[in-house]
C-alpha cells in the first residue's frame, strides 16, 4: 500500500498514508464515528478492548483444539474471529483468521480446493495461528497506543 | 379478334384507356382495369370488388349513373349509349368499396344490440360469416359525427357494415331494399338469447375478479409483478418530473414515492466492489456516499420509519457495533445470538427487518431464514391481509389447507402428526402483528458468490456484506424500512404524526433556533468530529508506522475485506409484500 503520492494529498487523506495493512482505517474510522465524544472515545474503546479480550480467549480455544486436532472447531474460531476483526478493520489478522477457517475446513488457503491430509491441514494451522497471534500483538501495540493506554 | 379501347376512370381522377376485346364483358374488363390500376387497385381488390358505372346524359342537365352488370357486354352497352362513340368525358367509373382500414361501423351509433351479429335468419348471402369483434359503441362516440353523415347517405351501398364487407370480402352491388337492421331488430318470434353472449371476446378478456385471485394462491405470484411494472412507471414519472426542480419541498413529496421503488433497481446497480474499493487511493473520500447517493440520504434523513430490528450475530463485537449502528437511526431493534433464538424473537411478532448473520451456533442463519419462511407460509403472512380480522374462516382455512401441506414438506418432520404440527406452527393471537412477511437481509462474512446465492435461496431478500459499512446499513435500513412502512401505511402516518409533534417538541425546547440553525449546528458538530477523527488517525498512523518497521509484511492478498453491499436479488417477500399492499389497499 506505499503511495508515493504528493503530500499534499498525503496530509489531506488519512487513509492513504497508513502504510501498513494491519489496520483498515477506512473501517476503524467508522467505529471512530460512532463515538459521542472524540476525546473520550467511549465506544470505541470498548469495542476495541472488548476485542482485545475476544481475540485473547479465542487463540486460548484455537492452541486447545490444536491439540485435540479438531479441525471443524478451529475453522469455526478462524470464522468467529475473522467476523470481528473484519468489523474493527483488523485487516491482516482477518485474512489469517480466514485461513484458519479454510484450512480448519480441511482446505486450501483460499477455500477453493478440497486438502485430503489432515496433516498438511493441521501443519498449515499451526503455522497460521502463529502468524495471526503475532498480527494481533501488532495491532494490539497500535491501537492501545491510540488509546493512551500502554 | 377485334381490340377496341376503352376509357375508364376513377371517380375524380384522371381518364385511361384499357384495351378489350370486342365481345368482352364487363367482368373481362374489370381484369383489365385491375392490370392497369396494379398498384392503386391491383394490391388490394379483386376484379369482383369493382363496380363500374355508366353515365349517360339524359338531357342537357340530367346525368343518369347506372351499375353495369357484370354480363353485359361492353361494346354494345357503350354503342348504344354513346352512338357517336365513347369521349373521354364519357369514360367509365370505377368504383371500389372505399373502406379498406377497420373503422368503427358507420352505424355504430345505434344502440349496441350484439344480436346484431346473427346472420340473417333468412339466410341471404350478404353477411354470410359475421364479425367476431363488433365494434363496440364506445368505440364510436367520437365519429359519431361522421356516422351521422353517412346516415343521411344511408342509400349508398358501403353503408352496411364495412366490416363484414372487410371479412367477406364482399359487397353488395345495390343497396338492398328493406334489409336494415332495425326491421330485422323487432322481427317477431326470434330466439330471445344470443350466441355472442358466451362466445364474446370481451367477456373473456374481462379480468379475474379480485375476489378469484385472492381465492386462489396460484395466481398470487403473477399479479405483483404487474403491480411492480405499474409502480416502475409511477417512478419513472415521478423521477423525471422530480429531479429538474432541486427545491426542498418537492424532494420531501418524493420521500414517499423513492423509497420503494427504489428497493428493487438500486442495490443491482450500485454496489461497489470492496476489491476496487480496496485498490481506491481515497479511500476515506470515497466512504462518503456517492454524489447521487447523497440527495436521497439527505432526503431521508428525518424519515427513518418507526419499524422494529432483529438483530442477530454471535460476535459480541459486531453485535456492539451493529447496535450502535440502529441506535443512530433510532429505530427499535432487538437482538439474538443464534439461529433459534432468531426464530423465537421474530416468533412474537412486529419485526420489520431481521439482520442475520448467517454462521450462527445452535441454528445457522440460513436455516433460521428457511424456518421464519416457512412458518410465513404455514400462517398464510402475506398471503393476504387478514390482519384486520381476528381469525381465519372456516371456509379461509380449508382454501389454504394444500398451502399447509406444502409447507409442512418443507419443513424437516414432515412426517410427524399434522395436527399437533399445526398447533406448534400457529402464530395464534400475535397473528395480527404480522403484516407482511419480514425482510431479512443476511450479513455474510464472504465475498463468494454461492454464499450469497444460497442466501438467496434460504429466502432472505438482500444481503450485506461484513464488515458491515454503517452508510449501507443505514441505506438498508431505510430502504427496506420505507418499503414495510408503506405496507403498514396506517402506522407510518402514526408515526409521521408522532415525529412531527416530537420535532415540535424540541424546536420549543430549542428556543430560538430553528430547524435551519439547528442543521448548522449539526454540520458544525460533524465538520468538529471529522476534523478530531483525522488528528486521532494520523497519531494511529504514526503509531503504526512504528510498529510496521518491526513487524509489517505486507502482503497484497488483503484484498477481501469487503466494506460495500451487492444485491443480486430481492426475494419472495417483495413480491408477497406487494402483493399484501394491493389487497390492504
Amino acid at each position: 500500500m506505499a503511495r508515493p503520492s504528493d503530500p499534499v494529498d498525503d496530509r489531506s487523506d488519512a487513509g492513504s498514508v497508513l502504510d501498513t495493512d494491519i489496520i483498515d482505517t477506512t473501517t476503524f474510522e467508522q467505529i471512530l464515528e460512532m463515538d459521542d465524544d472524540e476525546d473520550e472515545r467511549e465506544f470505541s474503546k470498548s469495542i476495541v478492548y472488548d476485542f482485545f479480550t475476544q481475540a485473547e480467549g479465542t487463540f486460548e480455544k484455537m492452541d486447545k483444539f490444536l491439540e485435540q486436532k479438531n479441525l471443524a472447531e478451529l475453522s469455526s474460531l478462524g470464522h468467529f474471529l475473522k467476523g470481528s476483526s473484519a468489523t474493527l478493520g483488523l485487516a491482516k489478522v482477518k485474512d489469517s483468521c480466514e485461513k484458519i477457517q479454510h484450512y480448519g475446513a480441511k482446505k486450501d488457503a483460499s477455500g477453493t480446493t478440497d486438502e485430503p491430509d489432515d496433516e498438511v491441514s493441521l501443519d498449515r494451522l499451526k503455522k497460521i495461528i502463529a502468524q495471526a497471534k503475532a498480527e494481533f500483538k501488532d495491532a494490539e501495540k497500535i491501537l492501545r497506543r491510540f488509546y493512551h493506554d500502554e | 379478334m377485334l381490340h377496341r379501347k376503352i376509357w375508364v376512370k376513377r371517380p375524380g381522377a384522371s381518364a385511361t384507356l384499357v384495351k378489350i376485346k370486342e365481345d368482352d364483358l364487363v367482368d373481362d374488363l374489370r381484369d383489365m382495369i385491375l392490370q392497369k390500376y396494379a398498384n392503386s387497385l391491383g394490391r388490394s381488390f379483386d376484379s369482383p370488388d369493382i363496380t363500374l358505372k355508366i353515365v349517360t346524359l339524359k338531357d342537357q342537365h340530367q346525368r343518369e349513373e347506372r351499375v353495369m352488370g357484370p354480363d353485359e357486354q361492353i361494346c354494345r352497352t357503350l354503342d348504344t349509349a354513346y352512338p357517336e362513340g365513347q369521349t373521354i368525358h364519357e369514360a367509365l367509373l370505377i368504383d371500389v368499396p372505399h373502406r379498406r382500414t377497420p373503422k368503427p361501423s358507420p352505424r355504430a351509433h345505434m344502440p349496441y344490440y350484439p344480436e346484431e351479429t346473427r346472420p340473417y335468419e333468412s339466410g341471404t348471402d350478404y353477411f354470410p360469416q359475421m364479425p367476431i369483434n363488433q365494434p363496440s359503441p364506445a368505440g364510436s362516440t367520437n365519429h359519431s359525427h361522421e356516422s351521422r353523415t353517412s346516415q343521411v347517405n344511408h342509400a349508398h351501398h358501403t353503408s352496411h357494415h364495412s366490416i363484414s364487407v372487410l371479412q367477406t370480402g364482399q359487397i353488395p352491388p345495390l343497396p338492398s331494399p328493406g334489409g336494415t337492421r332495425r326491421t330485422h331488430h323487432n322481427r317477431p318470434g326470434r330466439p330471445g338469447y344470443a350466441r355472442t353472449h358466451t362466445s364474446s371476446p370481451t367477456t373473456a378478456a374481462n379480468p379475474p375478479t379480485i375476489a378469484a385471485i385472492a381465492g386462489n394462491p396460484a395466481l398470487r405470484t403473477s399479479r405483483p409483478r404487474l403491480d411492480s411494472s405499474a409502480s416502475d412507471a409511477k417512478h419513472t414519472v415521478s423521477s423525471t418530473t422530480i429531479q429538474p426542480l432541486p427545491t426542498p419541498p418537492l424532494a420531501t413529496t418524493a420521500e414517499g414515492a423513492v423509497p420503494p421503488t427504489s428497493v428493487p433497481t438500486t442495490p443491482r446497480v450500485s454496489s461497489p466492489g470492496p476489491r476496487k474499493k480496496k485498490l481506491n487511493p481515497k479511500r476515506i473520500t470515497t466512504r462518503s456516499p456517492s454524489p447521487d447517493v447523497k440527495p436521497t440520504l439527505s432526503i431521508l434523513d428525518t424519515s427513518v420509519p418507526p419499524i422494529n430490528v432483529l438483530i442477530v450475530e454471535d460476535n459480541q463485537i459486531n453485535l456492539k457495533l451493529l447496535e450502535q449502528f440502529i441506535r443512530r437511526l433510532k429505530v427499535r431493534w432487538q437482538t439474538a445470538v443464534n439461529g433459534r433464538e432468531a426464530v423465537t424473537k421474530w416468533r412474537q411478532g412486529g419485526f420489520h427487518l431481521v439482520l442475520m448473520d448467517i454462521q450462527l451456533p445452535i441454528m445457522s442463519g440460513l436455516e433460521a431464514t428457511k424456518e421464519i419462511r416457512r412458518l410465513e407460509r404455514v400462517n398464510n403472512i402475506g398471503i393476504f391481509s387478514s390482519a384486520s380480522s381476528e381469525a381465519p374462516t372456516l371456509a379461509g382455512s380449508r382454501l389454504l389447507a394444500p398451502q399447509d401441506v406444502d409447507g409442512k414438506e418443507v419443513g424437516s418432520d414432515a412426517e410427524v402428526d399434522e395436527e399437533k404440527e399445526k398447533e406448534e406452527d400457529k402464530l395464534g393471537d400475535q397473528r395480527r402483528l404480522f403484516k407482511s412477511p419480514v425482510i431479512i437481509v443476511a450479513l455474510t462474512a464472504s465475498n463468494l458468490q454461492v454464499d450469497r446465492h444460497e442466501a438467496l435461496a434460504a429466502g432472505c431478500n438482500d444481503f450485506l456484506t461484513k464488515p458491515v459499512n454503517f452508510v449501507w446499513f443505514e441505506r438498508k435500513v431505510k430502504e427496506w424500512g420505507c418499503m414495510q412502512a408503506l405496507i403498514d401505511f396506517d402506522g407510518w402516518r402514526k408515526w409521521k404524526d408522532y415525529a412531527a409533534l416530537q420535532q415540535a417538541d424540541a424546536n420549543a425546547t430549542n428556543a430560538g433556533s430553528g430547524p435551519g440553525r439547528k442543521n448548522m449546528q449539526d454540520k458544525k458538530d460533524k465538520a468538529k468530529k471529522a476534523a478530531a477523527n483525522k488528528k486521532d488517525l494520523d497519531r494511529l498512523r504514526r503509531g503504526a508506522r512504528e510498529t510496521s518497521t518491526s513487524g509489517g509484511t505486507g502482503s497484497g492478498s488483503s484484498g477481501s475485506t469487503g466494506t460495500g453491499t451487492e444485491s443480486e436479488g430481492t426475494g419472495i417477500g417483495m413480491d408477497d409484500a406487494m402483493g399484501n399492499k394491493e389487497n390492504k389497499g
